[in-house]
Order: C-alpha cells, then sequence, then structure tokens
C-alpha cells in the first residue's frame, strides 16, 4: 500500500473518531444541562 | 443591556435591499420562463434566455438569499450574543459594497461576460468584489461571537459560523483562474478536474448557502415563532457536525456517468445517501418542537411557513439523494426534472423560511404591528400553490423527457427524435410559466403587506415589539 493510501485511510479514521467524540461528548449525562441550557436563555427576553 | 443599543439600521436596510433582489429574481424567472414557450420573447443581444438565466440564479441565491441572509444574521448574532455588533461601519459599508456587487454583476451578465461555470459565473474583477464582501462579513459577525456576552452558543450560531468558513473556502478554491483581459479569465484547472472542482464547488452552494444559513434561520425562528424551545439542542448539535463531516464529498454525484473518475462518482453517492440522516436530524427536531403546540398551524401565519418550509426541505433531502444515485440520476439527469427538485429547494424551503423570518422582524424592528394577516395568509397559500405546480409540472415533463430519450424501437435505434421529444414538453413549461406568476403574485402581496406595515401599520411600544 502506498503512503499515501495509508495517510487518506489515517485520516478517514481520525475523522470518525472525532465525530464519536463528539458524538459522546454531546451525548454524556454529565452535560446534558450545560448543552441544553442555550435553547431556553435563547428564549429569554434580551 | 439596553435593547437600543442593538443595530437594527443594517437589519431594515439589508432585508429592504434583498426584498428588491428577491422581486427581480421572480421577475426574470417568469420571463425566461415565458421565452422557452415563445422565443419571439427574447430580445437580442441582452434580452436572451442565455443571458437572463444567470441574471435568474444569481439575483436569486445571491441578492435574495444571501441579502436576507446577511439581515438575518446580523439581527440573530446581535440577540444570541446579547451585544451590539463589533463594527457597525463595516456592516454599512458592506450594505453598499454588496448592493455595488450585486449591479456589477448583473450589468456584466447582461453584456454577456460569464465564466461559464454554474452558480459561479461572474468574472474575475467581480470575483474579487464578492471575496472583499464575504472578508468584511464574516470578520464582523466572527468578532461578534468571540466577543459575545452569553457564553453558552445556540445551534444557530455554529451555523453561521459554518456559512462564514465554508462560503470562503469553496468560493476561493473555484474562483481560481488566470485573467487574459479585464472581463475573461481562464479557469486554473483543467478537464476533469475542472469539472469536479466546479461541482464540488456547484453542489456545496447548495450547502453553504441553501442550507446552513436557512438552517441557521429555522432553529432561531421556529422557537421564537412559537414560544417553546426546540425539542433538542444536542440532536441539533450532532445533526449539525454530521452535516459539516458528510456535505463537502457529495459534488461529484452531479458528474455521475461522465470521465470523472468511478470511485469518486461511488463516494459521492455513497455520502449523498448518508446526508439523509443529518438532514432530518433536523427535519425531526422541528416537528418534535411542535408537540403539544400544532394548533399553531392554525393559529400562528408565521408557524405556517416555517414548518411548511422544513417539510421541504425533508422532501428535499430526500429526492436529492435519491437523484444521486447512478441508476435513477442516468434516467432523470439532463431532463426537467432537476429544475423541479431544485426550486422545490429554492421557492419552497429557503423562500418560506425566509418570508417567516421577514414577517417575524419588520413589526419588531419598525416597531409596528404586520398591517394584515389575511394578506400573510394569502401570500403563503399562493407561493405554495405557485411552487407545488411549478415542481409537479417539472417532475411530469422531466419523467415523460426521459421515457421519451430512453425509448428504443427493437433495432436498438431511438423511437423518438431529439426534436420529437423536446415538442412534447412545451405545454408542461406553459404551466410552469404560469406557476411563476401564481408565486409572483405572492411576493407581490407579501411586499404589499411589508410596505403597508411600516407605512400605516399600528404603533407598538418598543418594549412590546422586541420581546420574543
Amino acid at each position: 500500500m502506498k503512503s499515501a493510501s495509508i495517510l487518506y485511510l489515517g485520516v478517514t479514521f481520525g475523522l470518525f473518531a472525532v465525530f464519536a467524540v463528539i458524538v459522546f461528548r454531546t451525548y454524556s449525562r454529565k452535560r446534558k444541562e450545560k448543552l441544553e441550557e442555550p435553547k431556553q436563555r435563547m428564549l429569554e427576553d434580551d | 443591556m439596553e435593547k437600543a443599543e442593538y443595530n437594527y439600521d443594517i437589519v431594515r436596510s439589508f432585508v429592504n435591499w434583498s426584498i428588491l433582489w428577491g422581486l427581480v429574481a421572480v421577475l426574470v424567472g417568469v420571463l425566461i420562463a415565458f421565452q422557452l414557450v415563445n422565443p419571439d420573447l427574447n430580445f437580442a443581444p441582452f434580452l436572451t434566455y442565455g443571458r437572463l438565466r444567470p441574471l435568474h440564479t444569481n439575483a436569486g441565491i445571491f441578492g435574495w438569499g444571501i441579502g436576507t441572509f446577511f439581515a438575518l444574521f446580523y439581527y440573530m448574532v446581535q440577540r444570541l450574543c446579547r451585544r451590539p455588533l463589533w463594527s457597525d461601519g463595516l456592516a454599512k459599508f458592506q450594505l453598499w459594497f454588496f448592493n455595488a456587487t450585486i449591479i456589477a454583476a448583473a450589468v456584466t451578465l447582461l453584456l454577456g461576460y460569464n465564466s461559464s461555470k454554474e452558480y459561479h459565473e461572474l468574472e474575475w474583477p467581480v470575483d474579487i468584489m464578492v471575496v472583499i464582501l464575504w472578508v468584511i462579513f464574516s470578520v464582523n459577525i466572527t468578532m461578534t461571537i468571540v466577543k459575545r456576552k452569553e457564553e453558552p452558543m445556540y445551534i444557530s450560531l455554529w451555523y453561521m459560523l459554518a456559512t462564514l468558513v465554508g462560503v470562503a473556502v469553496l468560493y476561493l478554491v473555484n474562483a481560481a483562474a488566470v485573467p487574459v483581459s479585464l472581463f475573461k479569465s481562464y479557469s486554473a484547472f483543467a478537464g476533469t478536474n475542472d469539472a469536479n472542482v466546479q461541482w464540488w464547488f456547484g453542489h456545496n452552494a447548495v450547502a453553504m448557502v441553501l442550507t446552513t444559513p436557512p438552517l441557521a434561520v429555522f432553529y432561531y425562528f421556529l422557537p421564537k415563532s412559537t414560544g417553546v424551545p426546540i425539542y433538542s439542542h444536542r440532536l441539533s448539535i450532532i445533526a449539525f457536525w454530521s452535516l459539516i463531516f458528510m456535505y463537502l464529498w457529495t459534488g461529484a454525484h452531479h458528474l455521475l456517468w461522465t470521465p470523472v473518475p468511478d470511485w469518486i462518482q461511488t463516494l459521492a453517492m455513497a455520502f449523498s445517501v448518508m446526508l439523509i440522516a443529518p438532514s432530518w436530524g433536523s427535519v425531526f427536531n422541528g416537528y418534535l418542537s411542535m408537540k403539544g403546540q400544532w394548533h399553531q398551524m392554525r393559529d400562528n401565519y408565521l408557524v405556517k411557513f416555517l414548518i411548511l418550509g422544513i417539510t421541504f426541505y425533508g422532501l428535499q433531502t430526500l429526492q436529492g439523494p435519491s437523484q444521486a444515485v447512478r441508476s435513477f440520476s442516468a434516467f432523470i439527469h439532463y431532463s426537467e426534472w432537476v429544475p423541479g427538485h431544485v426550486h422545490m429547494g429554492a421557492m419552497g424551503w429557503v423562500s418560506l423560511v425566509l418570508f417567516a423570518a421577514i414577517y417575524y422582524l419588520v413589526p419588531k424592528i419598525y416597531d409596528r404591528k404586520l398591517y394584515s394577516i389575511g394578506l400573510a395568509n394569502l401570500h403563503f397559500w399562493l407561493v405554495l400553490i405557485g411552487q407545488l405546480i411549478n415542481s409537479l409540472s417539472m417532475w411530469v415533463a422531466g419523467l415523460q423527457q426521459a421515457s421519451m430519450w430512453h425509448s428504443l424501437n427493437p433495432d436498438g435505434s431511438l423511437t423518438y427524435t431529439f426534436m420529437e421529444t423536446l415538442a412534447e414538453i412545451y405545454p408542461y413549461w406553459f404551466v410552469r410559466a404560469l406557476s411563476g406568476i401564481i408565486y409572483l403574485a405572492g411576493v407581490v402581496v407579501f411586499i404589499y403587506n411589508l410596505y403597508m406595515t411600516v407605512r400605516r401599520g399600528k404603533e407598538v411600544p418598543v418594549a412590546a415589539a422586541q420581546t420574543t
């Protein structure tokens, strides 16, 4: 396998890993309140 | 923070100008629809179909679409960040530079200067104006967000930032060209590479101009209109990131069955189908936000526009990926089916959401009650019926056209000549042109209602007008 192909494969897996981290952090129970807060705040009179 | 510190002058100005360009886009659209029915309506050389068609798309996408997004982004960013704009002066300069750019675009297109790249027709001097305009806008919005007084970032701000970055990257790469005179340049890319870059740009213009900004607007104006929060902010974040990860790979689905390498076509096809997930993440979020609020579809004219808008987004993001599948694309590509698809997105999804946002905004930024809810409802039905007739007539035309193109005699020869297939399309083109008149009537009602709101609408106290 060419080094360029290995690099592309690495980038692909890297992007999947980044996305998995985003999903995990977004749906972490500890962060639920913090991440749902903006939807209430935007409705408050500013 | 006193509400009076927010800069609504710039919002008002962008709303006014973008509506003007929107009217131009629809008027030219109706004219070119009739030109297809009756070629005698082509007045050479400036008012021929070939020159007016890019004017129609540029006025629609850049004048109406982006002009309104300028207004709405400036409104939303101040309120979501709870601070005034970073620079009022820059915003004012941007307003006038925006109009100068649109006028330069219109004049050069009518004079026949055209790079021949769809949705990126403007020649290099006007390209430079677009880049300056976008840099000014991006700096102002980004700095307002960086210096915000509200720490948590609502999802609309994420979509706004994605728009700024996405458009900048796409436009700069696709604009790479070698000028050979004041109004003529040649693409820096050649052959299939040029086609690939062009459609990477072309389809992602749909992403970064006609998807992320209206989603920012939808996520802001739906809860503001209903008075209840969106169903899930976390779902909106996941839908956002998955859309960002996937969208930029889909452009080559415009080049299925061409000399572009097969693996690129397959990649684009796969990502296009996967894109259904994030798109419908936002659609479900919108529908679930209406839980217990569906009565507002009867009582609240804004909700009608917004929910029909997100419904068309949902349909668009099912139809789009279907068209990106090789076998289906082989049948409908290059037929009238495609304009039907595009106009469901432009006249349905994007414009319905923008109409709602402007109806919400104008009474607030002018401290007036809307002149007539009845006229707003009339506007809704006219544009909905106009859009449905437009898309349906083109889908039926496309199916007939594609069937005739693919029809073979027992000996393998074509059953129909091209001219025979063309002659069959005329009745559909006529229906499409009539649908444009219905849509135009809706837009005229919209403008009249807003004009009367500003001129004769009942004044309401500033505080009342500026609450949710």
